[in-house]
């Protein structure tokens, strides 16, 4: 099944649809209705009545020519009738909401943005125009800001509509890998692999954060985008759950493009939840390629940790500890190896020093459970197991 | 270490100088956590067993020490040779097709004395006759299967079942033994695997972890319920008396790993009394509880069996504690 995650005319009219659908209700009154009723007027009151009255007059006048002109997919002529409407009465709810999806539609993300800002000050928790501002500020190059937004209109249910999923989960998984967050974008493009969602571009963004380059799919040079589209593939394989279809892929990678950078680290990165030592083969042979690349070293020094290889630990743990002393994982890996072999009172400090910055850290609490039970502190080893139970709870 | 005369022309293995533990490991559970074709006596013993699953049939016959494990679906039947045997009592062979492997859909239990659903599968809907045979094992759960059941199993290498000898042998745990015995052999005995006399308790158990389940492993994946009372090194570490620097709650405190496990009760109880017996001092009793019920059969109460879902088997406990009547399974 392929389904387009693209901003492509289609995509936006399908949501532009399921966004109206979706915008509660409650959340945009319908202004014509609050508006008072007609009487004639005489006396000075009744003259600025009357004034209100034109005005309300006019404003229904235009409000029904602009739902006309929308209904009649008349783009330009809605936009403007929209506009004039809101300048009448600027806390018209609807207008505004209309006024940003038909700006949206017609490619004036400019105007969109500040449609759909004026309902957000009205309306704070409309989540659709939240999104739709969010990607309206991704096409104008407003990155943060689209990051945020779309982040926040997800952290308020926008993935529950499934038609708007697939475009706001894409532009979020090329946002967060912009931002540097390539573990959160894998996440995000992983739920499209596992609905066989496919498109080329989709490929080169698995790439592009598995192999932790921080740019857009879009940006990507002619010349890389054959690697990028192979490499995307075999985690997208790799995600939909054939594994060993995925492990061919990723071999017949390695053996064309046998120094491309991060290439060993993405395919460890995929298999470390699975198995820690499949994982650190991978970890090994990107280091082989590229010995300066320290996420892969710390990750390798972690994934032994993991693994419970203290001994093998050490050594990369302490060169990525001496690279990167604030890298919390870094800190772990150093802080467990060295408690495992032999220097307890070092290990507990480094994770201790994660737990100040992170006082969740599993890794951090099961390493002060094996120090404090191997050290024979029968309480402390007792509150740190109480805590590892209720963090995996 | 025994250092023994070496026998003219006799091929030099590990029993040659430590003829005691290889000889008593011949029988213990690990060196036949899986058999090889041909070898495994439930099969030979149950030659002709059959279960229907829904719309499926299942048939493992044995003949000639060969054994096969067919499914049918009444029109189509898929035969395939049973190379791979997992577990000594109740077992689950790993099954190939194609280049892939499987994990047999049926099992066989001992207390069933038949084919049953294998532990875990029960949510499985099979669409057809491969997915009736087994489900598809991902690369790295072969991997694990093999390795905790086999020996052989190279880090950094293509995992080869075919190549991979069934059962640990020594070279499992004794990282180092091969090297040690070529260079013994040439009367060289600085070569020693590391010893695991010196681990503590903590590490004993992430040891024998690394197969049995550590207690990490289990927080790490938020594994919860009954279904993971068989991860004693996790199950042992709940315990309130689990403290890693003392030896008297290791693994190795209760179970030598070269000898068969000990189902005698009264065998455990030395184990538990050596901490909670009657102390002439007052402080060391009110460091360790004695039991006001009984002195004997310690496990008969404090480590209760429980039930495995849909195994057909109940495993002992391994987290010791007070246990109170109708209370729920403990995390």
């Amino acid at each position: 099944m392929a389904i387009s995650v693209f901003p492509s005319a289609a995509a936006r009219g399908l949501l532009f649809l399921s966004l109206i659908l979706a915008l509660p209700v409650a959340q945009v009154r319908c202004a014509a209705r609050d508006m008072p009723s007609a009487h004639n007027p005489m006396s000075a009151p009744e003259k600025a009545q009357d004034k209100t009255q034109e005005t309300s007059s006019q404003f229904d006048d235009l409000a029904a020519r602009a739902a006309a002109a929308r209904d009649q997919q008349n783009l330009p002529v809605a936009i403007q009738l929209y506009t004039q409407a809101e300048q009448l009465k600027p806390d018209w709810q609807e207008g505004w909401w209309y006024l940003g999806v038909l700006q949206y539609s017609a490619n004036q993300f400019t105007g969109a943005i500040d449609a759909f800002t004026r309902l957000l000050q009205l309306v704070p928790t409309a989540v659709p125009a939240m999104a739709l501002r969010g990607l309206c500020e991704f096409e104008t190059g407003a990155y943060d800001d689209s990051l945020r937004d779309l982040e926040q209109a997800v952290a308020h249910g926008a993935l529950n509509e499934p038609h708007n999923e697939p475009i706001i989960r894409y532009h979020l998984a090329q946002l967060l890998t912009h931002a540097g967050r390539f573990q959160e974008a894998l996440e995000q493009y992983r739920v499209f692999a596992e609905h066989k969602a496919d498109a080329p571009d989709l490929k080169i963004g698995i790439a592009l954060a598995g192999m932790r380059v921080a740019s857009f799919p879009k940006d990507a040079a002619d010349k890389d985008r054959e690697f990028y589209l192979a490499a995307g593939n075999a985690g997208y394989v790799f995600f939909s759950g054939d594994n060993e279809q995925a492990d061919g892929l990723f071999g017949q990678l390695f053996a064309r493009y046998p120094s491309a950078p991060n290439l060993h680290y993405f395919y460890g990165f995929l298999l470390f939840p699975h198995d820690p030592g499949l994982a650190i083969d991978q970890f090994r042979g990107e280091l082989a390629v590229n010995p300066g690349n320290e996420t892969a070293n710390a990750l390798l020094a972690l994934t032994l940790v993991i693994a419970g290889r203290f001994t093998e630990a050490l050594e990369p743990a302490q060169r990525a500890y001496a690279n990167a002393p604030d890298m919390e994982m870094a800190q772990l890996a150093l802080g467990r190896s060295l408690a495992e072999t032999g220097d307890m009172r070092r290990g507990a400090e480094l994770l201790n020093q994660v737990l100040a910055r992170d006082p969740n850290s599993l890794e951090a609490h099961l390493g002060l459970v094996s120090i404090f039970s191997r050290s024979g502190n029968r309480e402390d080893a007792e509150r740190e197991r109480k805590v590892c139970r209720d963090l995996a709870k | 270490m025994a250092q023994h005369p070496k026998a003219a022309n006799a091929p030099v293995t590990c029993a040659t100088c430590h003829n005691g533990a290889a000889t008593s490991y011949a029988t213990a559970p690990m060196r036949h956590a899986m058999e090889p074709q041909g070898a495994n006596p439930a099969l030979a013993t149950h030659t002709d067993m059959s279960v229907q699953l829904g719309a499926y049939s299942y048939r493992v016959q044995t003949k000639d020490g060969q054994s096969t494990y067919a499914v049918s679906d009444g029109t189509d039947t898929l035969t395939l040779p049973i190379h791979w045997i997992f577990g000594q009592h109740a077992q689950t062979w790993v099954l190939e097709k194609d280049g892939h492997y499987y994990e047999s859909l049926v099992s066989y239990f001992p207390r069933a004395n038949g084919l049953a659903i294998t532990p875990g599968d029960q949510k499985i809907t099979p669409h057809n006759l491969t997915e009736a045979m087994g489900r598809q094992l991902p690369i790295w759960e072969t991997r694990t299967c093999f390795n905790c059941h086999g020996s052989g199993v190279v880090a950094g290498e293509k995992l080869t079942p075919a190549k991979v000898t069934p059962g640990l042998d020594c070279e499992r745990c004794h990282a180092g033994a091969q090297q040690h015995m070529a260079d013994a052999a040439q009367d060289n005995f600085k070569t020693l695997p590391k010893s695991l006399k010196r681990l503590d308790a903590e590490q004993v158990s992430d040891f024998c972890g690394q197969c049995h389940r550590t207690w990490d492993t289990v927080m790490r994946n938020k594994w919860h319920g009954p279904a993971f009372v068989r991860f004693q090194p996790y199950r042992l570490e709940n315990s309130k008396c689990f403290i890693g620097n003392d030896p008297r709650i290791s693994c190795l405190a209760c179970h030598n790993p070269h000898q068969p496990v000990n189902h005698d009760v009264a065998f455990y109880d030395a184990k538990c009394l050596a901490c909670h017996a009657e102390s002439k001092s007052a402080s060391a009793s009110a460091a360790m509880k004695t039991c006001p019920v009984a002195k004997s059969n310690c496990t008969s109460c404090h480590m209760p069996k429980v039930e495995l879902p849909g195994g057909h088997a109940q495993f002992t406990d391994h987290y010791i504690r007070v246990v109170h009547a109708g209370e729920p399974y403990p995390e």
